[in-house]
């Protein structure tokens, strides 16, 4: 069904494309590659050259040193944290948004993009707010003895509300369009629900999650806004990569600077294509006769 | 039908491009040009603390003043942001005639890019167009008893200060603090004892809990309630105070003298041919009316007459020294700041290698 379907779209695409002088139909190709070309691997191809300006030696030493070191640390660890917590609640956010009716739904789906529309400044100045010692929450969690704001939870909670819509956005298409049926027909077959949501529903909407999770991680990496705000950026304790990066660029460093990009860069792209490899073998298997 | 749709689609899409690239060489080309007649416009490039003594007191006098030589309507394009990044705005390409900068390493910078051509320091008061002093900003009635830097290092104090890779203000307020150790205010470190002196730093960044990107935003964060004392300027207090802050602020008994400079960027008045009101513009700072309107929005000035005018508010410091003590901005850049400056390996030994 699977095939049928995509077969159906490359005829559309044809037919779309029919009448079209030769030129035209490159044209469009040049236009978008170009356009990628100029705007992406262009200043990224700077980024790089300037990493590497004095050598690859210079370039591991800029890593080395103890602050930088444990900023990347530190921002891989916030980063994990926050991809594991969004990914599972951005896919139940999904979940109850597409399948379940409750009152006030639609208010809700269009909340969930908010965090996109807000600057990110403004986002880390509203938890410092909220989180602050003289915030409401931030009163009642000190008096608990925890200290969100200017510490490693903060940046969590920061990078948590940013992210929030990729979990979400890129898992409910993939659930709107998955039939009904197959649930309904799992289910009287007999299977549990919760086997029907291993079995019929997760694997559906897996792919989905995955590019979620990973446009969340790769967000949380490069996150800059509302951290240097939030986090108070002690270096080797709440000083992050990005907010490191930003540091040595403030100070004339820009090779230092270029080389942690390089490292976030490397990590988010190194990802993209591992998961995209990973798809790749499984749609093989089931491909297989 | 279907051919006609995509010659749509094609034409959209050659629009699309012309129009990016119609915006891309529009934003290249978006420079001042010399208005011929009775109007003539000047782009000031300052940095974010002067904002209110320029935008409500100096750029308005000085529009009057040159109206009433000239008969010239001056109109100014004004840009606040961090000294730093204001610096390299222009040395990327922003066109400010005239910048207003917290330090003078930023004003070096545009003058190391062949920016500024002249001797800006031959100007009076070496190219200063205005001080401050570094203080430190605590709860009203000083509930713990902030009197002077040695203080700052008591156990469970919590001290904000900025971070002096991302602000001037920063450095200002660690360059205080090593300047006041090596001069033999701070009790319990020897006078002129470099080692001492870098050990105190220590001892003070082991109360620090948070560090801002900017002086503006470490003082709100105080503002906002978090932290005991905050390291900053004296006029970033006064400002607070105008906007209705309640808190004090303490003068350590030796402090830096904050200067800011100003200058003419030899370049982009060129340009846009206005250098005539540019110089005078910049002359027009150091003027009793321009300083002043400093004097009124928190910094102090550097004319002598004026300062004296304005002691009741600006109380004068026991032990008050400039960078050169620690042999002007680059060599105390490099000495503190630097890869094995004293701040740099401190940060290494309280964090970093573990």
């Amino acid at each position: 069904m699977n095939r049928s379907a995509s077969n159906a779209k490359i005829e559309s695409e044809v037919s779309l494309l029919q009448g079209v002088r030769p030129w035209g139909r490159w044209g469009l190709r040049a236009v978008a590659v170009s356009y990628l070309l100029l705007m992406i691997l262009v200043p990224l191809g700077t980024i790089v050259q300037t990493g590497f300006s004095a050598g690859i030696l210079v370039f591991i030493r800029d890593l080395a040193d103890p602050i930088a070191w444990a900023a990347l640390k530190l921002t891989l660890g916030v980063a994990v944290i926050t991809t594991a917590i969004n990914t599972v609640m951005g896919t139940l956010t999904a979940y109850v948004l597409v399948r379940l009716e409750f009152p006030g739904r639609r208010l809700l789906n269009g909340l969930v993009d908010m965090p996109f529309a807000i600057p990110t400044l403004v986002t880390g100045l509203m938890l410092v707010v909220l989180y602050g010692p003289q915030g409401i929450a931030g009163a009642w969690l000190q008096d608990q003895g925890l200290q969100v704001i200017f510490a490693k939870p903060g940046i969590v909670l920061a990078l948590l509300l940013v992210t929030f819509p990729f979990g979400v956005r890129s898992t409910q298409p993939s659930l709107m369009e998955l039939e009904r049926d197959q649930e309904d027909a799992a289910y009287t077959l007999g299977a549990s629900k919760w086997t029907t949501f291993w079995r019929i529903l997760f694997p559906t909407i897996l792919p989905a999650i995955l590019t979620g999770s990973l446009l969340t991680f790769s967000r949380a990496l490069g996150e800059f806004g509302s951290i240097v705000i939030v986090a108070g950026n002690i270096p080797g304790q709440t000083l992050t990569a990005p907010v490191h990066v930003y540091g040595q660029v403030e100070f004339d460093n820009a090779r230092a600077a270029s080389a942690m990009s390089i490292v976030l860069l490397a990590l988010s792209f190194g990802l993209i294509l591992m998961v995209d490899w990973l798809q790749r073998r499984k749609a093989r298997m089931y491909a297989a006769p | 039908m279907s051919g006609e749709m995509c010659n749509w689609k094609r034409n959209t899409a050659a629009a699309l491009m012309l129009l990016g690239f119609v915006s891309v060489v529009a934003m290249a080309g978006c420079g001042d040009r010399k208005r011929p007649g009775e109007e003539v416009t000047l782009v000031l490039g300052a940095y974010t603390t002067p904002r209110e003594a320029y935008g409500r007191a100096i750029l308005p006098g000085f529009q009057r003043h040159w109206q009433q030589k000239t008969g010239q309507t001056v109109r100014f394009r004004e840009s606040y942001l961090a000294s730093g990044a204001q610096s390299r705005a222009v040395i990327g390409g922003f066109e400010a005639d005239i910048v207003a900068l917290s330090l003078e390493a930023d004003v070096e910078r545009i003058a190391a890019a062949g920016l500024i051509r002249h001797d800006w320091k031959s100007r009076p008061h070496g190219g200063m167009v205005s001080n401050s002093i570094v203080v430190f900003a605590v709860r009203s009635g000083n509930p713990r008893g902030i009197k002077d830097w040695s203080d700052l290092a008591s156990p469970g104090l919590n001290v904000l200060t900025p971070d002096p890779r991302t602000s001037g203000g920063a450095m200002w307020n660690i360059c205080a603090m090593y300047g006041a150790a090596l001069r033999g205010f701070i009790s319990g470190v020897p006078k002129e004892d470099p080692q001492a002196a870098a050990a105190f730093i220590k001892r003070v960044f082991q109360n620090v809990s948070i560090m801002d990107k900017g002086a503006r935003e470490s003082v709100t964060n105080f503002e906002r309630g978090v932290g005991d004392l905050a390291i900053t300027y004296e006029n970033e207090v006064l400002v607070g105070w105008k906007a209705g802050q309640i808190y004090e602020y303490v003068i350590p008994r030796s402090t830096i003298l904050i200067q800011n400079p100003a200058a003419v960027v030899d370049s982009y008045v060129d340009k846009h041919g206005v250098r005539e009101v540019a110089e005078a513009f910049l002359a027009y700072l150091w003027s009793s009316d321009a300083q002043h309107g400093y004097a009124q929005f928190g910094l102090r000035p550097v004319d002598s007459e004026v300062d004296i005018a304005v002691r009741n508010r600006y109380p004068p410091v026991e032990d008050l020294w400039s960078i050169d003590y620690l042999g002007g901005w680059q060599e105390a850049v490099g000495a503190i700041f630097g890869p094995e400056g004293v701040y740099t390996r401190m940060y290494r030994e309280l964090h970093g290698a573990k």
